[in-house]
């Protein structure tokens, strides 16, 4: 009885895994015309890119699409309108955004404050300072680099 | 009267047989007694290992015994209860089942990218390093 027991356990997570790895590995393998409706509304911005992307970016797309609806018209205004300039980052430079997002997001509401401010005053430099600047940092790096 | 009499009989042949039967024990005793005072060398020595003998045999047939009763304690639960034992494996196994997928959807709600693009700064500001060596210089 015992065994039994053992055994159906393992069977269930055999199954799931099995489940999983195939879901995983099907969502990742989309083209753009295998898409949903809605998934495709959402990264409509990356519609004529979409088939060239590599697997891992299609899912981390299509987590984008998955979150989408969870958030107000405000926020899922702001992604859309950023997807487009995300979709054409550098994996580097994406990577990059991830690590330095989640820092922000651990700061407190007044350094996250002064921080949008000294953002909108970079803007605010010519273009060529701000090429300067980029060029003054220590490590710059291309897809090359992480492909 | 009769009766009576044929009682009093029969008393005293159950007497007479348990007498005879502690006399012959005692018989028994006394002549095993006077044997043991001479007994050889060798017969004592037979007698010592035929007793370690039972002995340990008896040890071996105790803790084997006291053995499968502990182990078996716990198996013959889950054998007796078979309807809590289902009960508890499955139960097991749809809390760890619902434990994985919110970890699961945990972990992807913090990794996604959405949250970023949603985020106070554009993605620009995280990415643009002229703007961290800016800042520094600050």
């Amino acid at each position: 009885m015992w065994i039994d027991f053992k055994l159906f356990f393992k069977t269930i997570v055999l199954v799931i895994a099995m489940l999983s790895s195939v879901a995983f590995a099907d969502e990742a393998n989309l083209t753009w015309a295998q898409l949903t409706d809605t998934q495709r509304q959402v990264l409509n911005p990356l519609a004529a890119e979409w088939d060239t992307l590599r697997p891992w970016q299609r899912e981390k797309m299509l987590d984008i699409a998955r979150d989408y609806p969870k958030m107000d018209a405000d926020k899922q205004a702001l992604v859309k309108k950023r997807l487009s300039n995300w979709s054409r980052m550098t994996p580097y430079e994406r990577e990059n955004a991830r690590k330095k997002h989640q820092q922000f997001q651990a700061l407190p509401a007044e350094k996250k404050s002064e921080l949008r401010q000294k953002w909108q005053e970079y803007q605010k430099l010519p273009e060529s300072e701000r090429a300067r600047l980029r060029a003054e940092s220590p490590d710059t790096y291309t897809d090359a680099d992480l492909n | 009267m009769l009766n009576n009499q044929n009682n009093h009989t029969q008393n005293n042949l159950v007497d007479s047989v348990q007498l005879a039967e502690t006399q012959l024990a005692q018989n028994m005793i006394a002549l095993l007694e006077e044997r043991a005072q001479h007994l050889t060398l060798s017969e004592v020595q037979r007698l010592s290992t035929a007793r370690n003998l039972a002995i340990n045999k008896m040890t071996a047939t105790q803790t084997a015994t006291i053995g499968i009763h502990r182990n078996g304690n716990a198996l013959q639960w889950f054998g007796h209860h078979r309807l809590a034992s289902a009960t508890l494996v499955i139960g097991l196994v749809v809390i760890s089942l619902f434990s994985v997928q919110q970890l699961s959807m945990t972990a992807n709600l913090e990794a996604s990218d959405a949250f970023l693009l949603a985020s106070d700064l554009p993605p620009e500001a995280y990415a643009d390093k002229g703007f961290d060596t800016w800042l520094d210089s600050k």
